[in-house]
């Protein structure tokens, strides 16, 4: 297939091959030349070799001196009147040289990055890497880090510039306050109450459970400390954090009262004993299958209050049954709440306020997150009254799957109660939410103003996606932001609702940056050309989902890595294009490259390679 | 990682749902060559789900990783197998004892 010529454009610095035949003399132009984008294959099985061809803008104008076949690369033995154009390296090479490639390839974390008129500091780092760093001076106590890079055009960095412009007011929109209060010991007693740091949970609750959901015939909870997290435990369907409001307080402003030291943990099967998150496969020893510290996953040391939930046999697979499993297991929470609300402030352990801050004049950025919305297991539950509660919220199924807009603090103040489905390493359980690293990251960066966080289903089928993929675009013009997030849990066909809402964001003019686990297993099935800017929550060393709970989820380390993109996307920055096979050292690089320009180094977290494992499976896996 | 050796050889497969569930779907191989049930999220739909429906998907074969068994999937399976035994005897005694 022939070229246009914008697509010559875009492909100047790619190799000239002909799409078809063309005679002695011809001129050459655009549509002689075959589109570049397909060389890849064919160099990989060896029907093209690309050794000493000239580039595109090298040839175009130039006069064929010999006839040649189609899918024949242009070299300067069959051309005359060759454009003279200074070329770095052999053009083959050159994409594995480039080593950023899915990832940001410059990063610019400084403070009072707006707010400065004009003077962009350029640093080129060597190496043959070619990569350019633009970054606004005025960094203040930034500029050790600058003479690290490179000697540059330090003169611009005078201290007159910062003062020259006086930013717009920053605004608290509102408060979250959290209170902790410390659990060491969870029992089972005659009553459920809380005393000092030990909690007790009524015995026979489990009965009120029972009959609390149609569906639900039995439940078990196991309380699982420390020494006991080597025990067989059937798929985690989720993890969540045991809080309360205070008072007349609602889910996102106010007062939250949370339990330190202790998870709810949901697991479950039907009568016949299949897992109520049948593809969730994270069975196993507790120890084996959990990535500690994830956002969404316990921590090391915490009490787990594990119930394991028997549904009518069938109904795993239908949404009625994990929807029973997780409303049954509510009953246990609520009623901790209810003890939790009483509970005296000398108990309190530490105390810790967000503030929703808006920042008129910087950039303004939204977070998309897409939920789960196919169904089933397949669904969340938005904006409950008590965090990660079950009264008061609506499936996201139920509503349509239609954006919603929350606030960063109802984000984090658990407005979501995940159902989860799969995989277990890459789906965000409730307390991913609860700990949301993205929403944390962007709302306390002083150099832009996030006004809100977009929630919006995954629906199975395409039509519908498109339906809400375009109410995303809508409500993200209406919101006139600078830039844009969107994120997604897992992979599957929530990719192409994923890629949709690249388009629709990219379409309306905004930058656009794409979180999402890839690697090699979630490799995207769609894509479009506003799909240029991309971050992968992978962590595994494979690159697969290893079945370790939440371990390929979104962690700070992403996060960061997806604010430097954006920012760089909004001063106008092009992202380096993304290598064919999925490469690990992209984000090495860039996570050095970011911790080398803020001076502050990137924390990279373990992936399952520090969990106790069997020497066979490492072998087969990694 | 072991590098699969026919991972390349890719053949259409053809399928018909014979199971539609609100999480899954499950799909019997034309030809009697085996049955896969998968989550929602991995089946790309055009149309509402109906049994009967056809569907096609291209794959390679499955080739083996290694000779030994992974003791921890035999122990996983071992546990899963013996709990659903025992439920399913349960489920049918509660059943019996209802009517």
């Amino acid at each position: 297939m022939s070229i246009t010529a914008e697509t010559a454009k875009e492909h100047a610095k790619d190799p000239a091959v002909l799409c078809c035949r063309a005679e002695e003399g011809t001129v050459i132009q655009a549509a002689n030349l075959e589109d570049p984008a397909i060389f890849d294959d064919l160099v990989d099985s060896g029907l093209l070799n690309l050794d000493g061809a000239l580039t595109i803008e090298q040839v175009l104008g130039a006069k064929l001196t010999k006839t040649c076949d189609s899918l024949c690369p242009l070299t300067a033995d069959v051309l005359e009147g060759v454009k003279e154009i200074e070329i770095p390296a052999p053009v083959k090479e050159e994409p594995k040289e480039e080593a950023p490639a899915v990832e940001e390839p410059q990063a610019v974390v400084a403070p009072a990055v707006q707010n400065v008129p004009g003077g962009v500091l350029k640093i080129h780092i060597g190496e043959g890497k070619d990569i350019d760093i633009e970054l606004p001076t005025g960094l203040g106590g930034g500029s050790a880090v600058v003479p690290a890079l490179a000697p540059a055009k330090a003169e611009a960095a005078s201290a007159g510039i910062q003062e020259a412009e006086k930013p717009a007011e920053e605004k608290v929109v509102r408060s979250l306050t959290r209170k902790h209060y410390k659990i060491t010991e969870v029992k089972r007693g005659p009553e459920t109450k809380i005393e000092g740091t030990t909690l007790y949970i009524r015995e026979g609750i489990e009965q009120e459970c029972i009959d609390s959901q149609k569906l639900v015939l039995d439940l078990k909870i196991d309380v699982i400390t420390p020494e006991q997290y080597h025990t067989y435990s059937e798929t985690i369907m989720d993890v969540q954090p045991i809080a309360c409001k205070e008072g007349e307080s609602e889910v996102g402003s106010g007062v939250t009262r949370v339990l330190d030291g202790v998870i709810m943990m949901v697991t479950g099967t039907d009568a016949n004993g299949v897992q109520i998150g049948e593809f969730g496969s994270s069975e196993g020893y507790l120890d084996e299958n959990i990535m500690w510290s994830r956002p969404g996953a316990p921590e090391k040391g915490e009490i787990f209050i594990k119930t394991q939930v028997t549904v009518k046999e069938g109904t795993n697979m239908e949404r009625p049954g994990p929807l029973a499993a997780h409303t049954a297991t509510d009953h246990i929470t609520q009623e901790i709440r209810e003890v939790m609300k009483e509970l005296d402030d000398s108990l309190v352990t530490d105390t810790g306020t967000f503030d929703q801050v808006r920042r008129p004049g910087k950039k303004k950025v939204v977070i998309v997150k897409e939920i789960m919305g196919q169904g089933a297991m397949h669904d969340n539950l938005v904006l409950p009254v008590e965090p990660v509660g079950v009264l008061g919220a609506k499936p996201n199924v139920d509503l349509g799957n239609v954006p919603i807009c929350v606030s960063p603090l109802e984000v984090l103040d658990g407005c979501i109660h995940a159902l989860t489905c799969i995989g277990p390493a890459s789906k965000e359980m409730s307390r991913h939410y609860w700990r949301e690293p993205l929403v944390l990251e962007v709302l306390h960066d002083p150099d832009v103003d996030l006004c809100g966080v977009i929630f919006v289903g995954s629906p199975q089928i395409n039509a519908e996606k498109f339906y809400v993929s375009k109410r995303v675009g809508m409500m993200v013009e209406m919101m006139d932001v600078d830039g844009a997030f969107v994120t997604t849990e897992g992979f599957g066909n929530n990719h192409i609702d994923f890629a949709s809402h690249h388009e629709q964001i990219g379409m309306r003019g905004i930058p656009v940056v794409g979180m999402s686990f890839c690697a090699v297993q979630g490799a995207l099935v769609v894509g479009n050309k506003y799909m240029t800017n991309m971050v992968d929550n992978n962590k595994s060393e494979s690159g697969i989902e290893n079945e370790v709970l939440a371990c390929n989820t979104l962690c700070p380390e992403d996060a960061i890595r997806a604010l430097a993109m954006l920012k760089n996307v909004m001063l106008g920055e092009d992202v380096a294009a993304a290598e064919k096979k999925w490469n690990p050292n992209v984000k090495s690089t860039n996570v050095e490259l970011i911790s080398n320009v803020t001076g502050k180094p990137v924390e990279l977290v373990k992936n399952e390679q520090s969990l106790p494992m069997s020497q066979k499976r490492k072998e087969k896996y990694d | 990682m072991k590098e699969l050796q026919f991972g390349d050889k890719i053949i259409r497969m053809e399928g018909v749902i014979v199971e539609v569930h609100d999480g899954c779907v499950g799909i019997d191989l034309k030809g009697r060559l085996g049955y896969l049930k998968i989550p929602m999220r991995m089946l790309i739909t055009d149309y509402p789900l109906l049994v009967g429906q056809e569907v096609a998907w291209n794959m390679s074969f499955i080739e083996q990783l290694g000779p030994e068994a992974n003791d921890k999937y035999v122990s996983n399976l071992d546990i899963y197998n013996r709990r659903q035994e025992e439920m399913r005897k349960a489920n049918a005694n509660n059943k019996e004892v209802e009517e």
